[in-house]
């Protein structure tokens, strides 16, 4: 009987355990073959600026998949808030307030970006909530919209040239941490207490495993859904703002390759893409591993392409591991149940 | 008393959508050439052939994909890469013939949809992740091993040229020019009949029907599920292989980056035409019609005046639009949200 | 011999374990050819696992296997098959989407390995399967849109076009009407002229008597012992099964002085296509049975009145108050709770732990003051109805997947207990569990009563009924046809109500 005590307990923090050693121990290779140009502090804060952006991103594709969809509007709607945003820093004007207007625009800027997100996420919850679409298709299709809106706002063209102080944002760093590594650290927070410790977060877990028998305990599905979709496109609001101070520019279509690196440190990170299982802290370690690896990659100067290609191999690789480990794990709970 | 009224509406439903779609393809090309009468003509008939033949063709891929209960992002990458590579292959070795490109087109193509078979069939992993892996790789790798060079149009083949030219039926304008049925278009129509008969007509067509509707009873009835699988990505590449030759034929041009990017409208074409992304239903003739409605809505955006900036809100819009339909039909008539999702 | 010849499968002393459960223990039985044997035994008694055995499917720890004359020490489902055992399990496994000729045709032609389709013969093939059982169907229609009792005879026409010897039905009566009922049973004596054998398996005492030859009883793993019809009747057969007498320990209901309004009330309860016309209450420390066949309209009823199947007209009074419920939560809030008919799809997530899927309706009460979750008041929780219930695991974190039948069915119970409510519907509560649980669950139940809760208990096991509940409402067809206190009937009476055609309204 005390096997099935420990099987319970092992499986949830062998995963955990082996992400972690994966995670040291590609830090580790890195740091041997590249210890020059790898263990700079220059180099620790050029990942710190990065991983933010795309961890906000990657918790965003986490939440719709804990529910058994999957959000690839993600980039889209980034993209879309961060160009709303873009426009109101470099075309609005506010009136003269007393030297104030510029703090002004900046919080416009960044509530439109947001209440844009939010509006995008909440049309994909209520395609899938309350119309009934699948998930894959429903957000295909709203990515297909947003990034059009964004096409035919900018006409193709970036903007460029953003406040100062809005740049702080992406560049500036307090304590010597970057100022984007201490919001993505927040962020990452508040969804850690958010999928831990509330009875939305609960919910999430229970309809992501079983949407009927969620719906039979009492779970609101749609507004479930909702939520959760709308979390999504905050987080990738987030992402946004981050994105467009940090590189003090913005055009339609940046950051697609965004999409597939969102998912494959969501899998990399122990989530079941049926829904149900998935943990914030596993996603960071796969971001961290993800993050070094790109580190290592840029160093050694590999084309964009290369990494493309390396990206996807990974994903598959995970992918395979994955079913091999469902096999033997099979094969355990069988021989525990006729002994 | 219990009567299954589902029955009556469910029937309704499918008859309804191709016919539907019918109509409101008839609607909207009269409603367009009432605003600029070179719509209807032949001409432009025949040119929206020409040019939409290619999306068509890996249109009939997606759509039996998506028949099997899957989906499949890869073929644009597989497409550009069967392209690509073909081209090169055929300046580097100095033959010039088009059946030759079409033959290491196809090659190339069904030996990168074998690897999606691989994965799915073997492996299981959901089709939605493989494919946007395998995209990931096909494209990086075609574009870091065989490079990033376009071909213009002085350096392609002739052959390429030649068959963009081809037509089957020359008809001429009053002012003397020349325009004709293109063979892209008969290629098209021949690949979908090929699909057609093949769904239909042998047991691997109808097991991707079964494998759609329940893949356990599929099994439990003896299909072999793998092998059928692993066929429909193969089938996919190879389609995607022809579509390729056909792309660069009619631009006269190859860039490595170009077609990946427009999985979008193909994938909103055969959802248009009424093939369900759950699997089990849908018909080539609503594919083809779906991509019809897409190339008409495309073309009269431009006819219209509206710059092709709007080309990727209306085919989202296109896709929210008609999935709710089917969707939210489904939903009222099965009616009892208790036993689905 | 020509009896060797004649004995088509033969199984001896199959014994099969799982964690904690003996599912059957040295369990013999033969089948000649031509027979029509029902394999009977109350849920939880070892008929699926021997089903399964037989089919292939599952692994005995020990036993022989002999199909046709031949052992088989390893049998493999193609094994099976391939000697003509064909097993036409509850979900049918038929292609939704696919017509009814295909359904039919399919299989014989991956049998006969064809690679190219010839649509005349797939409705060559179905036609002469559906004239040999006497049946005309549109070969054209999608299984998807046809009924259950249709569904079912294409089933079986498919596993005749595979050259079946034997056909297992696996309770194929649960979801079709009375009329149907008959037009299968004529199926399979037509099936029996032609040498085929049925062994039918159920534990509908009626329908066994009606149809069977022989019938093999098993009780709790064991073989009770091989009995010609003839030579039974109804109480006999329910002894065997049960193990028990019928009079036992009946329900009895002790009336609460203090009440004034029932607990719960209906009036005019209607939705087309469902249930039409429905009234009925149930005061505390009832437990009152409905009962009716599968599509009768009890759990669309009870669906309803848990806010799942918006009804077309009609009110629900609670303590005597006008209530208007129009999803689960609202039903929970006014002390509500439906235990559902599919324990693994809508009762339970299997995935997740059991901790979680029994605190998963009171979340708001295990908040802090910063409203978020207290480990040790869930913790707590859990635990206080683990061992109320006396649900056997080993852990709060263990899958719900992997317990038994009879202990999954008890954490679906505690979770509903959990939000200590003052009416509990039970929709089918023993289905598919082992005899020891089910007595326990009726316990259970039956406290509950006497402790002040109205209790529903939907079911159509009329021994559990009868046993179970002191007062009876039979639906048929939507409809309340007989609303009875139990002591006024016996079992038999009962299922002569429930199987009479004309609709006799009260």
């Amino acid at each position: 009987m005390g096997w099935y005590y420990l099987l319970g307990k092992y499986s949830k923090h062998s995963k955990t355990l082996t992400l972690f050693i994966i995670m040291i121990s590609v830090f580790v290779v890195i740091s041997i073959f590249l210890p020059g140009k790898f263990l700079t502090i220059r180099n620790f804060q050029s990942m710190f600026s990065q991983i933010p952006e795309f961890g906000l991103l990657a918790i965003a594709v986490m939440l719709a998949m804990l529910t058994g969809g999957i959000d690839l509007s993600i980039v889209a709607t980034a993209n879309l808030a961060g160009i709303v945003a873009a426009l109101i820093l470099t075309k609005f004007t506010f009136p003269q307030i007393g030297g104030y207007e510029e703090l002004l625009t900046i919080i416009l800027a960044i509530a439109s970006a947001l209440t844009v997100s939010l509006i995008c996420g909440f049309l994909n919850g209520l395609l899938v909530a309350y119309v009934g679409v699948p998930a894959i298709l429903a957000t295909l299709g709203t990515m297909g919209l947003f990034s059009g809106i964004a096409i035919i706002i900018t006409k193709g063209y970036g903007i460029i040239g953003f406040p100062e102080k809005f740049l702080f944002i992406g560049s500036g760093t307090i304590f010597l941490i970057p100022m984007p590594m201490i919001i993505f650290i927040l962020c990452a927070l508040v969804a850690i207490l958010i999928l831990n410790k509330t009875t939305f977060g609960f919910s999430v877990y229970m309809l992501g495993s079983n949407p009927i028998a969620a719906r039979f305990s009492g779970i609101n599905n749609e507004n479930i859904l909702i939520k959760t979709y709308m979390m999504s496109g905050l987080f990738s609001g987030l992402a946004s703002i981050i994105m467009i101070s940090r590189v003090n520019s913005i055009r339609p279509g940046y950051g697609s390759v965004y999409l597939l690196q969102a998912i494959l440190v969501s899998v990399l990170g122990g989530l079941d893409p049926s829904g149900g299982s998935g943990s914030i802290s596993g996603l960071i370690m796969a971001i961290i591993t993800l993050q070094v690896l790109q580190s290592g990659f840029n160093i050694l100067s590999f084309s964009p392409f290369f990494k493309k290609v390396i990206w996807g191999l990974i994903l598959i690789l995970v992918m395979v591991l994955n079913f091999y480990s469902a096999k033997l794990s099979q094969k355990s709970i069988k021989r525990l149940k006729t002994n | 008393m219990l009567k299954n009224n589902r029955r009556f509406e469910v029937q309704k439903l499918l008859k309804q959508n191709e016919s539907y779609l019918f109509l409101v393809i008839i609607a909207y090309s009269i409603f367009i050439t009432s605003i600029n009468s070179s719509f209807l003509s032949l001409e432009n008939l025949f040119d929206l052939g020409k040019s939409s033949a290619g999306m068509g063709i890996m249109a009939i891929g997606v759509f039996i994909v998506l028949l099997s209960g899957g989906i499949d992002i890869s073929f644009t990458a597989i497409a550009i890469s069967g392209q690509y590579i073909a081209a090169n292959v055929l300046i580097a070795s100095g033959v010039d013939n088009i059946f030759f490109a079409f033959f290491i087109s196809c090659l190339v193509g069904v030996a990168l949809g074998s690897i999606n078979g691989l994965l799915i069939s073997y492996f299981k992993i959901p089709t939605l992740i493989t494919t946007l892996g395998t995209a990931s790789v096909f494209h990086g790798a075609l574009l870091t091993i065989v490079g990033t060079k376009a071909i213009n149009s002085a350096q392609l083949p002739d052959c390429f040229k030649a068959f963009g030219a081809k037509n089957l039926l020359i008809l001429t304008k009053p002012n003397g020019v020349n325009y004709g049925l293109s063979t892209f278009l008969v290629i098209f129509i021949l690949l979908a009949l090929l699909t057609w008969l093949i769904l239909k007509y042998t047991m691997l067509g109808r097991g991707i029907y079964a494998i759609g509707g329940d893949i356990n009873s599929a099994v439990r009835s003896g299909f072999n599920v793998a092998k059928i699988q692993f066929f429909i990505y193969c089938y996919v590449g190879f389609l995607a292989g022809i579509a390729g030759v056909l792309h660069i034929s009619l631009i006269r041009y190859s860039n490595p980056t170009y077609i990946v990017g427009t999985e979008l409208s193909v994938i909103a074409a055969v959802v248009l035409g009424g093939t369900r992304i759950t699997g089990g239903s849908g018909t080539i003739i609503g594919t083809i019609m779906g991509v019809a409605m897409v190339t008409i809505l495309n073309n009269s955006l431009i006819l219209v005046g509206l710059s092709s900036y709007w080309h990727n809100f209306f085919v989202g819009l296109i896709i929210i639009i008609s999935v709710s339909i089917t969707s939210y039909q489904s939903k009222r008539s099965i009616g009892n949200i208790v036993f689905r999702r | 011999m020509i009896e060797k010849l004649e004995k088509l499968l033969v199984v001896k002393d199959i014994s099969k374990s799982y964690v904690g459960v003996q599912a059957l223990d040295k369990v013999s039985l033969s089948i000649n050819r031509g027979e029509i044997r029902c394999l009977v035994g109350e849920n939880g008694s070892g008929k699926s696992t021997l089903i399964k055995i037989i089919a292939g499917v599952v692994k005995a720890d020990e036993g022989e296997i002999i199909i046709n004359g031949k052992k088989f020490e390893n049998l493999h489902a193609i094994d099976s098959i391939s000697e003509g055992i064909q097993v036409i399990y509850q979900d049918l496994s038929l292609f939704p989407n696919l017509t009814i000729a295909e359904n039919i045709s399919l299989n014989q032609m991956i049998e006969r390995k064809k690679r190219f389709v010839s649509w005349k013969e797939i409705r060559n093939i179905a036609e002469r399967e559906l004239f040999n059982i006497n049946k005309k169907l549109d070969l054209d229609e999608k299984v998807e849109n046809i009924s259950i009792a249709n569904k079912q005879l294409v089933a079986i026409c498919r596993a005749l076009t595979q050259d079946a010897k034997i056909i297992i039905m696996d309770e194929p009566t649960t979801a079709i009407t009375k009329s149907e009922i008959n037009r299968l049973f004529s199926v399979i004596l037509g099936l029996k002229k032609r040498g085929i054998s049925t062994l039918f398996v159920s534990h509908k005492l009626s329908e066994v008597l009606q149809i069977s030859e022989k019938v093999t009883v098993i009780r709790d793993g064991k073989l009770v012992g091989v009995y010609n019809t003839e030579e039974l009747d109804h109480d006999t057969l329910s002894f065997y099964m049960s193990g028990k007498k019928i009079v036992d320990s009946l329900f009895n209901y002790q009336e609460k002085e203090r009440q004034k309004e029932p607990l719960l009330e209906v009036k005019n309860f209607s939705k087309k296509g469902n249930f039409q016309d429905v009234n009925f209450e149930i005061r505390s420390g009832e437990i009152v049975g409905i009962t009716g066949i599968l599509g009768s309209g009890r759990t669309e009823l009870a669906l309803s009145l848990f806010g799942l199947n918006r009804p077309d007209s009609g009110e629900i009074y609670i303590d005597g108050k006008l209530v208007k419920i129009k999803s689960p939560r609202d039903a929970i809030e006014l002390g509500l709770s439906y235990l559902p008919e599919d324990r693994l799809n809508q009762g339970l997530s299997i995935k997740q732990s059991i901790g979680n899927n029994i605190v998963v309706t009171i979340l708001q009460r295990l908040l802090n003051r910063f409203k978020l979750f207290d480990n040790n008041k869930k913790y707590e929780a859990a635990k206080e109805w683990i061992e109320e219930l006396n649900v056997i695991t080993p852990s709060l974190e263990t899958a719900a997947q992997a317990l038994s039948g009879g202990n999954q069915q008890r954490v679906v119970i505690a979770k509903w207990l959990s939000t200590h409510p003052k009416i509990f519907i039970l929709d089918g509560p023993t289905v598919g569990i082992d005899v020891a649980s089910k007595s326990n669950i009726h316990n259970i139940i039956k406290g509950l009563a006497n402790k002040g809760m109205g209790v529903i208990i939907i079911s159509d096991e009329i021994p559990e009924i009868i046993r179970n509940c002191n007062r009876i409402i039979v639906i048929r067809e939507g409809r309340i046809v007989k609303k009875v206190n139990t002591d006024e009937v016996t079992e038999g009476k009962l299922l002569d109500i429930l199987a009479r055609k004309s609709i006799r309204v009260i």
